[in-house]
């Protein structure tokens, strides 16, 4: 569709081949579809098993159902019923986030749990804050243009189709996007508050544009989702249904395309079969329970995270795979990234109120590719943010006050708005995810994350800071409050060209593994200055599109053969 | 002492020291339980909206009011120094206090940590109880007493230099001590923030569904039209005899 049909049409078109919009209650947040879920035996061979029921597990799991796919996704958390499990309240969210032992170490350890991992039916985009922006076509070669990262094994125009599609899916409302790949959204954007339109005035004073949106977040009806209410708790669980999560944007679907979701069940190893190398299914616990069970499948996709997804790998040892699945070449784990996410908050004379609204409001790609005039490769992008109380006493501490001092800054709270950066760090062999010697209540040893920054890392992180706060003192601000934090994970089994420098190939396929593909934001070699997770969605859009593109008798061979069916036509 | 409140002349950063004034510019407190009845919005009460809070919303919150019960985690000997960091940390030294002490030590006896340790560090447990230690060694090492015997003035200058990661000796040499730093601070700053009684004190709305916000102070919003209506405004502190 063209530019001016799009245009035309922004509110009115909607995704073809997903109903999950209508598959929803409106009097009821519980996924209609959970009673009446087909459920599969764990001696019955089932086309695919999926490990993790968040962005990529769900996606692939609603595109390849509607192929007729016979799928089983295994979830470690539970299955949300929204109106009981979740609240408008911050502390009381703790439950969203997975807040297993994790090992964090190198010179910049990154804590783990309530920023950055999901645990439970929807995954992470269960509290993402709603930020869906594309990454840019110069985040596919960064290797061979900015002599930095690392270049991907497919290029931004394969997942053009795919973005699109998500996006129609989820639905995006923002402003026509002026960078990377200049694109519109299927929906409006959102109106603004007073704190991010004092933002605005600076950024602008600066020189700096800045755009509504991009947010996964209905503006309007979509279906029966109803349209946001603005209260502003994103991060603590949509009530309302109206920001996009793979719970109200894929699963309904997948649901009633015979998808089994087997919650709090989490999977300990991939079962390999010594004779043929290939995968005979995925061995896991049911929480409380103490028995160990194998479901059985003719292919497994693994989408934990990247924290979790190598975790599992380099625990799935067999005799043919000595050192974890896809670790022949010691690559598991290894380039593991998260993002620079400084904060600043300015205040102003007049009451701002920043927890109304969604926190995602506005934000700035300008900075997103390499300029050699600011002394490092890659860049950043602005985004607005608005810290509810708990997050605000956290911003207020990561300044130096505590006690009265403190207590005085809090009370403050409704005069304050905050901005914050999201700073492409880059890949690096040595930030990687191992295996700890301590062991969870299952006996499954605890992932281990070491993070060290490097120079260009911290120039970077530096030379944004001193952006986003020459934008409140451009607006006016009277005092400014800065926090040094980091946000979203990615990589740590990425993909590649050769198994020597990745784990798996541009089809997300384990090197040496016939059937076992990794379908989540683990695989991207660089994360760009985007927030990955319309990203992750695309890939797994386009990867569902690869496995199901054999005939139906060749996918029937080849599921007897325990072999699955990727598209044989070559990419290049 | 008076401040106008849009000059933000309160803002400890914008006052020599770094610190506040105290609190007798602030308004006295009409509506609403706030700790210490220190806050800024003497009209504002969250509770006064508790009709349009969904139900497991209001199960949570409500549940935060109930009366503490006696610690769990920390041992008797330890409770003198916990509930003295608290205090000192949050500058809660009088009733009504909200209860920090008590909402942490449930927190670590049930378990609920945050999903990450460290490396080099003990588990969130022992480092607390290190900490506590800790406090209790540098107290008797500058000023011969246990830290809940030290005075405000005396627990502040520990808590600054423990602020600063520069604490040594002791049990303070098993810890990596600005990590023990955030380690605690995350706890008790989770635990005060998340009373409604705090949400007073700073104005905050509280619980938001299923009503929700109409008026987000955007463009074409000017005046009262900024404001919605069940929004008190923040106000200081006017002698009438004198101002009025």
């Amino acid at each position: 569709m063209g530019t001016f049909w799009r245009g035309l049409l922004k509110g009115s078109v909607t995704p073809r081949d997903n109903d999950s919009r209508f598959l929803l209650d409106v009097h009821s947040r519980d996924l209609p579809g959970e009673a009446t879920m087909r459920r599969y035996a764990d001696d019955d061979e089932v086309d695919l098993v999926i490990v993790g029921a968040g962005a990529g597990g769900s996606v692939l799991a609603q595109r390849l159902a509607r192929r007729g796919w016979r799928i089983v996704i295994l979830e470690a958390g539970p299955f949300w019923h929204p109106d009981e499990d979740w609240v408008s309240d911050e502390a009381g969210s703790h439950h969203l986030y997975w807040t297993q032992k994790r090992i964090i170490g190198g010179t910049d350890p990154i804590e783990l749990g309530k920023n950055n991992s999901g645990r439970g039916v929807g995954g992470s985009m269960i509290h993402y804050a709603g930020y869906t922006p594309r990454f840019h076509p110069s985040d596919f070669s960064t290797h061979s243009d900015d002599g930095v990262g690392a270049d991907w094994p497919l290029r931004y125009e394969e997942l053009l189709g795919h973005y699109e599609r998500v996006e129609l899916e989820l639905p995006v409302a923002g402003q026509d996007w002026p960078w990377g790949h200049p694109h519109r959204y299927p929906f409006s954007p959102h109106p603004v508050t007073g704190a991010a339109l004092r933002l605005v005035e600076g950024a602008h004073r600066c020189g700096i544009e800045m755009r509504v949106g991009p947010v996964g977040i209905v503006n309007g009806t979509f279906g029966n989702r109803p349209h946001c209410i603005y209260r502003g708790y994103c991060l603590q669980g949509c009530k309302v249904n109206a920001k996009a999560s793979p719970y109200v944007t894929h699963l309904p679907d997948a649901l009633a395309h015979g998808v089994e979701v087997r919650a709090n069940c989490m999977a300990l190893r991939v079962d390999i079969d010594d004779a043929t190398g290939a995968a005979r299914g995925v061995v896991y616990a049911r929480e409380g329970e103490g028995g160990r069970t194998l479901q059985r499948a003719a292919a497994v996709a693994v989408a934990g995270y990247s924290i979790e997804t190598p975790r599992l790998l380099l625990a799935s040892t067999s005799r043919r795979h000595p050192r974890g699945l896809g670790n022949a070449e010691d690559q598991v784990g290894r380039y593991v990234m998260v993002q620079g996410a400084s904060q600043t908050a300015g205040r102003w004379p007049d009451e701002l109120r920043m927890y109304k609204a969604p926190p995602p409001e506005i934000s700035s790609e300008q900075f997103y590719e390499t300029d050699p005039g600011r002394g490092f490769a890659r860049g950043f992008s602005i985004q607005t943010v608005s810290p509810m109380p708990i997050g605000w006493s956290e911003h207020v501490l990561a300044d130096g006050h505590w006690g009265r001092a403190l207590r005085e800054y809090m009370r403050d709270y409704n005069h304050w708005a905050t901005i914050g950066v999201l700073n492409e760090l880059l890949p690096h062999p040595e930030n990687r995810v191992t295996l700890a010697d301590e062991t969870d209540p299952y006996g499954q040893p605890v992932a281990r994350m070491d993070y060290t920054l490097t120079d260009n890392d911290k120039t970077n992180m530096a030379y944004s800071t001193k952006v986003i706060t020459d934008i409140l003192r451009a607006a006016d601000a009277q005092d400014v409050l800065i926090i040094q934090r980091f946000a979203h994970l990615i990589g740590g089994a990425r993909m590649g060209r050769a198994p020597e420098h990745s784990v798996t190939d541009a089809d997300h396929r384990i090197w040496g593994v016939p059937n076992v593909f990794v379908a989540d934001g683990s695989v991207c070699p660089t994360q760009g200055a985007a927030n990955p997770a319309l990203t992750i969605m695309a890939l797994a859009s386009r990867l569902a599109e690869r496995m199901a593109g054999g005939d139906p008798v060749e996918h029937y061979r080849a599921v007897r053969a325990r072999r699955i069916p990727i598209s044989t036509r070559s990419r290049r | 002492m008076t401040v106008d409140l849009r000059s933000g002349a309160h803002l400890p950063k914008l006052r020599p020291g770094s610190q506040p004034p105290p609190p007798d510019w602030l308004p006295r407190q009409r509506r609403g339980t706030t700790p210490q009845m220190i806050g800024r919005y003497p009209d504002h009460d969250v509770f006064d909206a508790i009709d349009t809070w969904d139900e497991a919303t209001k199960k949570v919150v409500l549940a935060r009011l109930e009366p503490p019960g006696p610690l769990r985690f920390f041992s008797a000997a330890e409770e003198p120094a916990l509930r003295a960091f608290c205090d000192t940390a949050l500058a809660q030294e009088t009733e009504p206090r909200i209860p920090v002490a008590e909402t942490v030590d449930a927190k670590l006896a049930d378990g609920r940590l945050d999903g990450y340790q460290y490396a080099g560090m003990p588990d969130d447990r022992d480092a607390w109880r290190l900490v506590l230690r800790g406090l209790d060694h540098t107290a008797r090492q500058a000023y011969r007493c246990s830290f809940a015997e030290c005075d405000t003035r005396r627990r502040e200058n520990i808590v600054r230099e423990f602020a600063h990661g520069r604490l040594v000796g002791g049990p303070w040499d098993e810890l990596n001590v600005p990590r023990a730093w955030s380690v605690v601070m995350r706890a008790v700053l989770s635990a005060f923030y998340s009373h409604p009684w705090a949400w007073n004190e700073i104005g905050f709305g509280g619980p938001a569904y299923p009503r929700g916000f109409l008026r987000l102070g955007g463009p074409g919003y000017e005046g009262p039209g900024v404001r919605e209506p069940f929004e008190k405004p923040g106000a200081v502190n006017v002698d009438p005899v004198r101002e009025g």
